[in-house]
């Protein structure tokens, strides 16, 4: 069942045309000022790259004014159009923000167009607007990112974008249980147990997650749902709390019947040692 | 079936998808073939009901997490940004633009406030030369008007104009640019940029109008004037668009408001940006010359005609497929 509030949290839903609800993360200053320092960077070397090569090739040919008047026109070009042409050629990337995998997308979760990331670049000399002498503090973009739920700054505002995260995320699969005492344990649970959602979830969060653990802290935290389980399915009370909800993980989630293992038919019915 | 039964099976599928998902990001899409494309876009609709029964399947936490990571990525690269569209540039410049700035209040405003600050300043440095313009521009700049234009106009060297070419793009442009941005916050940032603007140049017009020298002030100023002064306006009067739009919501939420207002204010300020450009190239291949100030003057007669033209012409509402409501 979804919960009634929905978790203080920097994600946000996006239904798309297939009629699927999925979550971005959204980026956060600390991501976005790396990203922007990197695109500053990158703009400097590119304007210091230029002038040598133009100065380069305009003092062999003789034409130092024009030479120095394209680096002008390059400099303008640089402060006022770099973002906005990355963002639309490269998706909504710039290079600073391809190193720290974000992205800027409309604030549907659909991709920008040229005159959305050519206003947002436009309007960043408003967010920087608190200037100290030389130096742009960005105070105004930060305190509109601060008011807003998606991180917006008054450049996405106007331009209806927000800045998500992309990190490519490994899959482990499944969650095994490795001690054969639990999968013993789960092939004496009755045939027809039934669990419910929110239990599920609750048992993959914690077989997730209780390698982290020490084997106190295990039985600790076990402890509050396993005892109840423990009475409703009638085993003896010695039973091993971390064992238990790692056995009715094993039923729920890998598999029903447990292999045949070279067992005696009495070590299946021997209480599984409080201790461990 | 079992979570983990489902998740093997489904697995291999998955890591197809991040294997799409790289291959596209290191290249635009349309480079995969149509075969590849179609099994990318199969896989993503596949991956997008495993996520819609999610819940149902009573996946685990985290391979929920790796769900809406890998949904998110392919819908960005199967879905990605629409660029500038050329072809619809032409018909953006030359046919919606005129007619939507031919009614633009916040232009006329711009405008008015503009050519009424410059007029008046001009007129009181005119009648008050000893007071009024050192109070309003500085000592200093006032005698650099004066030894600029102490000789009069010999052309420079081409290098030097060349030079001044860029300078006078990236400076006028930039100044242009800011005061459109400084218009968002709420049309008090970009009336601010515009009415000081135009105080400090029509003072110098002013003055040096009382100075001897004015020949050759004004030699300098009139082939240019017309591109630049209008692109400041323009530029100011974009910038205002979005700021009003702020206040003035005609019905919308606010953001809804700022966001159609941009949709309209960003073509004028590329068009003001143009323009800056075109007098920056007159500025500093033109002005400075020696060439006799019929030819200035013809130029400037002319830059006038093409925005009249532009603005009036172009800007007049009409009937027919392209008249905007």
């Amino acid at each position: 069942m979804p919960s009634e509030s929905a978790p203080l949290d920097t994600r946000i839903e996006i239904v798309t045309p297939e009629n699927i609800a999925f979550q971005y993360r959204l980026a956060g200053p600390f991501r976005r000022l790396p990203a922007y320092l990197i695109d500053v960077l990158l703009r400097t070397s590119i304007l210091f790259i230029a002038v040598f090569a133009i100065g380069l090739m305009m003092g062999i040919l003789g034409q130092f004014g024009l030479g120095i008047g394209m680096i002008m026109v390059g400099w303008f070009v640089l402060d006022w159009f770099y973002g906005g042409l990355f963002e639309a050629y490269w998706n909504g990337q710039t290079p600073g923000k391809r190193l720290m995998r974000i992205r800027v997308v409309s604030d549907e979760g659909q991709p920008i167009n040229g005159v959305q990331a050519v206003l947002r670049n436009f309007l960043r000399s408003v967010d920087a607007m608190p200037v100290a002498f030389v130096v742009p503090t960005y105070l105004l973009g930060l305190l509109s990112a601060s008011m807003n739920n998606r991180f917006q700054r008054l450049g996405d505002l106007a331009a209806g974008t927000m800045v998500i995260v992309e990190e490519p995320q490994r899959h482990y699969g499944v969650a095994r249980v490795s001690e054969p005492e639990a999968i013993r344990l789960a092939a004496d649970l009755p045939a027809n147990l039934a669990i419910s959602r929110s239990l599920a979830r609750a048992l993959s969060s914690y077989v997730q997650r209780r390698q982290a653990f020490p084997w106190r802290r295990r039985a600790e935290i076990a402890m509050h749902v396993a005892e109840p389980m423990r009475v409703k399915l009638g085993l003896p009370p010695g039973t091993s709390h971390d064992l238990l909800l790692c056995a009715l993980y094993h039923r729920a989630f890998i598999a029903d019947r447990v292999n045949e293992t070279a067992s005696s038919p009495f070590a299946a019915n021997a209480p599984v040692a409080a201790g461990r | 079936m079992k979570v983990a039964e489902l998740l093997e099976s489904r697995r291999e599928n998955w890591r197809e998808l991040d294997r799409y998902c790289m291959l596209v990001e290191s290249r635009r899409a349309r480079t995969l073939g149509a075969a590849a494309t179609q099994r990318f876009a199969a896989l993503y609709r596949a991956a997008c009901a495993d996520l819609a029964l999610a819940d149902s399947y009573q996946l685990p936490p985290n391979t929920v997490h790796y769900l809406h990571q890998l949904v998110g990525r392919a819908h960005n690269q199967l879905y990605p940004s629409r660029t500038f569209e050329l072809a619809a540039w032409g018909e953006e410049l030359l046919y919606r633009l005129p007619q939507r700035l031919f009614k633009d209040n916040c232009l006329r405003l711009a405008f008015v406030v503009f050519w009424g600050v410059f007029l008046a300043a001009m007129i009181n440095a005119y009648l008050s030369p000893e007071r009024f313009p050192e109070q309003v521009v500085g000592k200093e700049m006032l005698q650099q008007m004066e030894e600029m234009y102490d000789k009069p106009l010999q052309g420079r060297d081409p290098n030097q104009s060349g030079v001044m070419a860029g300078f006078y793009v990236q400076h006028n442009a930039s100044i242009g640019l800011q005061c459109f941005a400084a218009g968002l916050l709420f049309g008090v940032g970009g009336l601010f940029i515009t009415i000081s603007n135009a105080a400090i140049l029509g003072t110098v017009f002013g003055y040096m109008a009382t100075l001897p020298a004015r020949d050759n002030f004004f030699q300098f100023v009139t082939a240019h004037g017309p591109f630049e002064l209008t692109a400041v306006v323009l530029g100011a009067g974009a910038g205002m668009r979005l700021g009003f739009a702020l206040i003035d919501t005609h019905g919308w939420s606010r953001g809804a408001s700022l966001r159609l207002a941009s949709r309209e204010a960003v073509p004028a300020a590329c068009f003001s940006v143009i323009l800056f450009c075109l007098a920056a190239v007159i500025e500093a291949y033109i002005s400075p010359s020696a060439l006799p100030y019929a030819v200035k003057a013809a130029v400037a007669v002319f830059s006038s005609g093409v925005l009249l033209f532009y603005f009036v012409m172009l800007g007049y509402p009409r009937e027919g497929e392209h008249a905007t409501g």
